[in-house]
């Protein structure tokens, strides 16, 4: 009797087992239909995720703005009362993007109730791309309210930002990841284009801003390879190219030198001897301002 | 009879425990996190998990005048073999977490020029080749 149970339980186990498998190519099967339903980009989806990860956080520049000692500016964002506005996917990842540097800017400025309109914006905006589920309002809401909070709601932040980005490439959804970060490093250099006509000959916002040539090239390439796909995007890349006939302007050179390290605590800290020079003009950063503020304004529009 | 269904149950259980077993290093890099310095920013976690190729590898754009911090995170407290290096924009290497025989769990890395960095992580001597790390940044 106890065999016949084994020899029972061992088929069930092997038909169980071959039914996940069967389960697997169907599911297969339907993701290959619903991707060529849709034109894809011409490169892997891996390529576009390496590159994509490359892209620096918005974060990183609201640092720098907060730094220079220019007060928190509120007009410099996309007002939040625009979001009715934008009825499609291109221009709802794009706003995304833009509302998710505006938000990371009130954050470090510890702006809460602008802080809490960026969240609804960007709720909003996630929910119409069917990705609401990755950006949980109520924790960074309530996180906002207390500014002894802000590490917390910094990393809460960028951790639902890392899964949309995440969950977007799973998806074959990466076009829309790609906007996301168009529009939010978009942003951030219209931001600081703005801070730096306002706070003139800071060298720093100045580099700052030419060193935005390294990330351009990484965009182009991104929406370079939707071009033949996606009209939106296509117009976008052109737009982008108007930006990078400015930006070839600037001129970064490079100077090697090895680099030496000490054990401290240990962490290993490294001393980088090399070092980079950054050739930009006031009338490049006015010129870059004015493509910039463009190429935003049909976004938010 | 008996023999078979032995055979064929053990072999049923050891293919589960070794699935039980298996590398979960987004789990690992996630415990990363809240080992970044005091200071520093999260920017990313990445999985660190050995495939087809001898390494892991990520890319991300460093900024000038900004400190950026690796950290590695493997079962247990020790780094298990799993060594970060990071290389600026031509390859050059630029710092590895692995000096004089001993393996460092974090580098810091105040960054002087703008640029592509390419981290890598390598297996020296690893047993589980399963581990995370976490990025962060401060000003």
């Amino acid at each position: 009797m106890s065999m016949r149970i084994a020899i029972i339980g061992l088929i069930l186990v092997v038909l169980s087992a071959c039914g996940g498998e069967k389960k697997s190519d169907e599911q297969k099967f339907l993701e290959n239909l619903d991707s060529a339903k849709t034109e894809g980009p011409t490169i892997s989806q891996e390529v576009i995720g390496d590159i994509l990860q490359q892209i620096p956080s918005p974060l990183e520049i609201s640092m720098i703005l907060k730094e220079s000692g220019k007060k928190y500016n509120v007009t410099y964002l996309n007002s939040a009362d625009n979001r009715a506005k934008y009825n499609t996917n291109y221009k709802k990842a794009l706003n995304l993007g833009i509302y998710g540097t505006d938000l990371g800017y009130t954050n470090i400025y510890e702006q809460n109730q602008d802080g809490v309109k960026y969240m609804e914006a960007i709720k909003d905006m996630a929910d119409g791309l069917n990705i609401g589920q990755f950006f949980d309002i109520e924790t960074v809401g309530r996180l906002a309210t207390n500014s002894k909070n802000l590490d917390s709601l910094l990393l809460i932040t960028t951790q639902n930002f890392n899964s949309i980005n995440h969950y977007l490439q799973t998806q074959n959804r990466a076009n829309l990841s790609v906007l996301l970060l168009t529009g939010g490093w978009l942003e951030a250099l219209h931001v600081t284009c703005e801070v730096a006509k306002s706070n003139p000959g800071n060298k720093e916002l100045e580099e700052t801003i030419g060193e935005q040539k390294i990330i351009l090239e990484n965009i182009m390439l991104l929406l370079s390879f939707y071009k033949e796909s996606d009209q939106n995007m296509a117009s976008l890349l052109n737009d982008m190219d108007g930006l990078k006939k400015v930006f070839d302007k600037v001129n970064i050179t490079y100077t090697y030198k090895e680099s030496t390290f000490e054990i401290v605590d240990g962490v290993m800290v490294i001393k980088d001897n090399s070092s980079s020079t950054i050739q930009i003009t006031k009338e490049d950063i006015v010129s870059i301002k004015e493509v910039v503020d463009s190429i935003r304004g049909k976004i938010i529009s | 009879m008996k023999k078979f269904i032995f055979v064929v149950l053990s072999v049923f259980i050891l293919s589960t425990l070794e699935v039980i077993a298996q590398c979960n290093s987004e789990a690992m890099s996630n415990q990363c996190i809240p080992k970044l310095a005091t200071g520093f920013n999260f920017l990313k976690s990445y999985r660190v998990e050995k495939g087809a190729k001898e390494f892991v590898e990520y890319s991300y754009v460093f900024t000038k005048g900004t400190q950026y911090m690796i950290n590695i995170c493997a079962a247990g407290q020790a780094t298990d073999g799993i060594v970060v290096s990071l290389y600026d924009s031509n390859r050059n290497k630029v710092a590895s977490s692995k000096v004089n025989g001993q393996f460092i769990s974090a580098i810091a890395y105040p960054c002087n020029t703008t640029g592509i960095y390419y981290i890598q992580y390598t297996f020296d001597g690893s047993t589980g080749y399963c581990g995370g790390s976490a990025l962060g940044f401060k000003r």
